[in-house]
């Protein structure tokens, strides 16, 4: 029988945004208006912060885990009347699943190119040909030496 | 009126006809711009933030800090770079702990965060500063006869506290400004709905999508009209995908509301790079070329 498992509450309760899940009495209000819930089922926002409550770790944040098919729209931060937020109870879920290096690896590759250069998306020939085409100024950048003392 | 603009990567790299079709408007507006190369990306509000808030947090408020030196308004053009610069300096201006936390690492390179500037959305310097009159005294070629499906994203809107750009049930801004170019906004079923670029499911992304087009589709408009980047992306690329998939061939043009807004100020097709645009059928450009010509 699977019991309650406060140890990830607790941890889950010193992740940004996390704390806030114990507010959750179920109503379900932010599911209907969840577009991730309508175009797939089992997406659900009630249930993912029911399990945190249950303190479920392998399913919330275990490989390939239903918590990265959120859309971070915010309709759930709105409809919510005990403002759990469950998109921020979400978001300190992926935190916690990066530790585990459970998470997709499109996240590390982003967060690689900004530490990297400053930039999500790369620059490019083409970028600087459209660019040039526009009559745009020259892209340029100026903030790796503070982003390399940052991230040292 | 002068503002620091914040291009974010994608316009600058990606889309960089945004970025014209914003400097051409402005110029015609009489908003100057401020602009700065220090920044980095804002960065994403969705993977950047899910890898670590606090770090997330930290290189947000190094763009803001750097924003306050020139003590102008920031102005976002990317509603992810809202999204991410809206809410972290929402967030360390009400949280004076997180605002230390914060503090803390960025005296590392010198810098600290005060909370002395505003971040907002371009859009809502259109309304507010430019304000509707102005706008639409600079308009020369109104858009007559377009019908632009409104498209508004999400997070010019949410989370609505923070935002604080228009109601998120009934927004009407997009519809505003779009009227004011001389064209005709349409609020089709779906204009409200996320494009799902955020969704690692990619069936679950092209279902929303497809949902969208085929709603645009219903009500007729002629074309598509939004304000974020990313959304672009998955409309104008993802609109091949989605077609593949649903078996139909949509033919949306989705264009960036400052596109239209220069075009009927006066700039060319050339000018506002709509050639860079996968989805442009050529019965749309026709159709651009006449309501413009009507004028």
């Amino acid at each position: 029988m699977k019991t309650i498992d406060y140890s990830f509450r607790k941890k889950l309760n010193n992740v940004l945004g996390g704390s806030a899940h114990n507010y959750c009495y179920q109503c379900g209000a932010c599911v209907g208006d969840c577009p991730a819930h309508n175009h797939l089922p089992e997406f659900n926002p009630r249930t993912i912060i029911l399990k945190t409550l249950f303190g479920f770790e392998d399913e919330l944040i275990g490989p390939d885990s239903i918590i990265w098919n959120c859309t971070n729209c915010y309709n759930c931060h709105e409809r919510c009347p005990q403002e759990v937020s469950p998109i921020e109870v979400i978001s300190a879920l992926k935190n916690m699943a990066i530790e585990k290096k459970t998470n997709p690896s499109v996240v590390n590759n982003i967060v690689d190119r900004v530490k990297k250069s400053g930039l999500t998306v790369t620059m490019t020939e083409l970028s600087a040909k459209r660019r040039a085409e526009l009559k745009l100024p020259k892209f340029t950048i100026e903030c790796q030496e503070e982003l390399d003392k940052l991230f040292k | 009126m002068k503002f620091t603009p914040f291009w974010g990567c994608m316009i600058s790299l990606k889309y960089p006809q945004m970025e014209k079709a914003v400097r051409y408007s402005f110029e015609k507006l009489g908003v100057e711009l401020n602009d700065e190369n220090r920044f980095s990306c804002c960065p994403d509000p969705i993977y950047f933030k899910a890898a670590d808030k606090i770090t997330w947090y930290t290189l947000a408020a190094r763009n803001i800090s750097i924003a306050e030196e020139h003590e102008l308004d920031l102005i976002t053009m990317c509603s992810g770079c809202t999204s991410t610069l809206c809410e972290v300096n929402y967030h360390l201006k009400h949280d004076q702990k997180l605002k230390n936390k914060v503090n803390q690492s960025l005296k590392k390179i010198g810098r600290e965060y005060k909370g002395t500037i505003n971040v907002r959305h371009v859009v809502t310097l259109l309304r507010d500063d430019v304000g509707m009159e102005k706008l639409k005294d600079s308009i020369i070629f109104p858009l007559h006869d377009l019908k632009v499906a409104i498209h508004y994203g999400c997070h010019l809107l949410k989370p609505s506290e923070i935002m604080q750009v228009d109601d998120p049930v009934i927004p009407s801004i997009l519809a505003d400004l779009i009227d004011a170019t001389g064209a005709t906004p349409v609020n089709h079923r779906e204009y409200l709905l996320c494009c799902g670029k955020a969704c690692q499911n990619n069936e679950l992304a092209l279902g929303m999508s497809a949902d969208v087009f085929q709603s645009i589709s219903d009500s007729k408009a002629d074309c598509m009209g939004l304000i974020c980047p990313t959304c672009f992306d998955s409309f104008d690329l993802g609109q091949i995908l989605v077609s593949r998939k649903v078996n139909k061939n949509y033919q949306i043009p989705v264009i960036y509301y400052f596109q239209l807004l220069a075009l009927a100020q006066g700039a060319s097709f050339e000018d506002i790079g709509l050639k860079y645009h996968k989805i442009l059928p050529a019965e749309f450009l026709e159709k651009l070329e006449q309501s413009i010509a009507v004028a």
